[in-house]
């Protein structure tokens, strides 16, 4: 009690209440002002005057504690009167309580329940698949747009674009295949020399290489790295309204933004793929040297015999596909970006997903048509 | 030519002296000086490209200037240890041009994080304190839920200054607040600004291109040109003078000052 008097002091001046504030009623006093507020007892819809002459400092925050627990005491603005205030506290407290009508407003984010959210995301996921759908019709007609009007092509944006895609990319294609043509030749080295089938394994190293891993491996390089990039600049484009001003100026969206990155990403990827079929190639040569001492002449010579033309040819066809389909991907969610930072992150790791997983149920396509085809 | 106020009698809760950026060549400021008394509205204007909002993230501790002293509350900004600015940074608020509030959180999220992170106030306060913010600010509570992305320009200000004036801070920076507003929300943040000051005894210092924002609630204005200050005092006294660039932005407004 004794405490709470440093803050606030009722005393009863000819039959009426007065409450005295004392002391510094700022925001870093907050946590013993509300305990002495709450300490003092009001007695429910009476008069007070709230007296300023022993006040030192106030502050917004002070004023509306001192108000909401003097209206949760049913002492409302009619039956309070303020005297002997400094000018300026007195200019304050007539503003906090012009705006003090307000509830308070959670501070909680809308957390929704386990249903909610598997609901959500399935409505989601549904919206996202017809987007993409009406997406593909759209650049569909802008690719029928173009053929009438070759003019239209960017071709500065598509090389441009190009460069980043395919020769930027090229190191570490070649690296990621390089490293997988060793391990996958170790380990089939390994169960083959039990066999003493060491021979088989360029077989093994070959097909393996140009007709899955490369194409596999290199479509999800390239849409961890291009597919990102191509969401978050698209992306942050929407956010900054480039794309209206594009719109504005009569051009269209996809014309200069998407055709440029769907053909420079159609005509890179068979390139990264042949970069990746020669690395992990290579890859392989090393090992068999290395492990199975079956030196460069022997392997080439063996590989030439019988790695059919088909298999590197499988791979480089599925290539184009996997570039099309991560294109269509990454520029659809860039342009749903919503106008907020959070959303580009959002968009852009829902691209990277979205493109992987397409890649490899494509590729799983691909298997059993391929298999059925008799190629 | 330049009108100096009385300011170097040590009541400044700013002082900035003969401060210098260079950006490679680019010269910027070229010796500012000048100094923001208490309880004062100050507006800092000059044309694009002259570095006012430059001069603002020097003041708060954003950009370091390539020489030159600048005081806040009697603390030099850039020669004190960490700790020293961080404290400082509790004193004043900034509202950033556009905002600038966090996307992935709501508005009384927005408003909370001042109160999270440098009060010991109980959690079950933090709600009702918000929520008077927004009003203060003259938003309904509705908005708290609201993320950033769902609101209007004007919204998005006004929420910036709630959080700016979250800490009850002894002076506010608002960069441009009201550019992007329509002139009736502009004129309503005005006054509300106005309001604030008077009744909270509040520093403000604007950076603005607003003339109307200029001709009500400002107390002393000071123009930036060519990298150095070359007018200080009342709106009244910089309109009167005779300098071209001051003379073409004053103009700008003639005929409307000829009706009031």
């Amino acid at each position: 009690m004794n405490a709470s008097r440093d803050w606030i002091q009722h005393e009863i001046e000819n039959g009426a209440d007065v409450l005295y504030l004392r002391g510094v009623w700022r925001l870093s006093n907050l946590v013993p002002i509300v305990r002495a507020l709450q300490s003092l007892g009001l007695a429910p819809r009476s008069h007070y005057v709230i007296d300023g002459s022993r006040l030192e400092a106030l502050d917004t925050a002070a004023g509306f504690m001192l108000f909401r627990h003097l209206a949760d005491a049913g002492c409302t603005a009619p039956m309070l009167s303020a005297r002997s205030f400094d000018p300026r506290h007195e200019r304050l407290l007539a503003l906090v309580r012009e705006r003090m009508e307000c509830p308070p407003a959670s501070a909680r984010s809308r957390h929704p329940g386990l249903v909610r959210h598997v609901g959500a995301a399935a409505l989601e996921v549904w919206r996202i698949l017809k987007a993409h759908n009406a997406f593909v019709g759209a650049v569909a007609l802008e690719i029928v747009a173009l053929a009438k009007r070759p003019r239209l092509f960017r071709v500065k944006e598509t090389v441009s674009q190009f460069q980043t895609i395919c020769l930027d990319a090229i190191p570490i294609v070649a690296l990621i295949t390089f490293l997988i043509g060793v391990v996958f030749t170790y380990l089939l080295g390994l169960q083959a020399q039990r066999y003493g089938a060491n021979i088989f394994v360029i077989d093994g190293v070959g097909l393996a290489v140009c007709r899955e891993l490369s194409p596999l491996l290199v479509a999800v390089i390239v849409a961890g790295r291009s597919g990102a990039a191509f969401t978050a600049q698209i992306g942050t484009m929407k956010v900054q309204e480039e794309i209206d001003a594009i719109s504005t100026l009569g051009l269209s969206p996809i014309q200069v933004l998407v055709l440029p990155r769907l053909v420079a990403i159609t005509v890179a990827l068979p390139l990264l793929v042949f970069v990746g079929d020669l690395a992990g190639i290579a890859g392989g040569m090393l090992i068999a040297a290395w492990q199975l001492e079956i030196f460069a002449t022997t392997f080439l010579d063996r590989l030439h015999g019988v790695l059919p033309l088909s298999a590197p040819v499988v791979g480089l066809v599925k290539a184009p596909v996997f570039a099309a389909f991560i294109a269509l991907i990454a520029c659809r969610m860039g342009m749903l970006v919503a106008r907020d930072a959070r959303s580009v992150g959002i968009n852009t790791t829902s691209t990277v997903v979205q493109s992987i997983v397409w890649v490899i149920v494509l590729d799983a396509v691909f298997a059993v048509v391929f298999q059925q085809l008799g190629i | 030519m330049e009108i100096r106020p009385a300011a170097r009698n040590g009541s400044a809760i700013l002082e900035v002296d003969s401060v210098v950026t260079r950006f490679g060549r680019d010269v910027v400021h070229d010796g500012v000086s000048f100094a923001v008394e208490r309880g004062e509205v100050v507006a800092l204007i000059g044309g694009s490209g002259t570095g006012k909002s430059v001069l603002v993230k020097e003041v708060i501790g954003l950009l370091r200037p390539t020489a030159g002293t600048i005081r806040l509350f009697d603390t030099d900004v850039w020669h004190s240890d960490r700790e020293t600015v961080n404290t400082l940074r509790r004193r004043f608020g900034m509202l950033f041009q556009d905002g600038a509030l966090f996307s992935s959180l709501t508005v009384a999220e927005n408003i909370a994080v001042p109160f999270r992170e440098h009060t010991d106030l109980p959690l079950e306060l933090i709600p009702a304190l918000v929520g008077f913010k927004l009003s203060l600010v003259g938003l309904p509570p509705e908005t708290g839920t609201k993320m950033p992305a769902e609101l209007s320009g004007g919204m998005r200000k006004r929420v910036a200054l709630a959080r700016a004036l979250a800490l009850e801070p002894e002076i506010v920076f608002l960069d441009e607040p009201t550019s992007g507003l329509d002139p009736i929300s502009a004129r309503a943040f005005d006054s509300m600004v106005r309001v604030l000051s008077d009744s909270l005894g509040l520093t403000v210092f604007i950076v603005t291109h607003d003339l109307d924002t200029l001709l009500s609630i400002i107390d002393r204005v000071i123009v930036l040109s060519a990298g150095k200050v070359i007018a200080d005092g009342s709106v009244d006294r910089v309109m009167r003078m005779d300098e071209p660039w001051i003379r073409d932005y004053f103009s700008a407004r003639s005929p409307a000052q000829e009706r009031a």
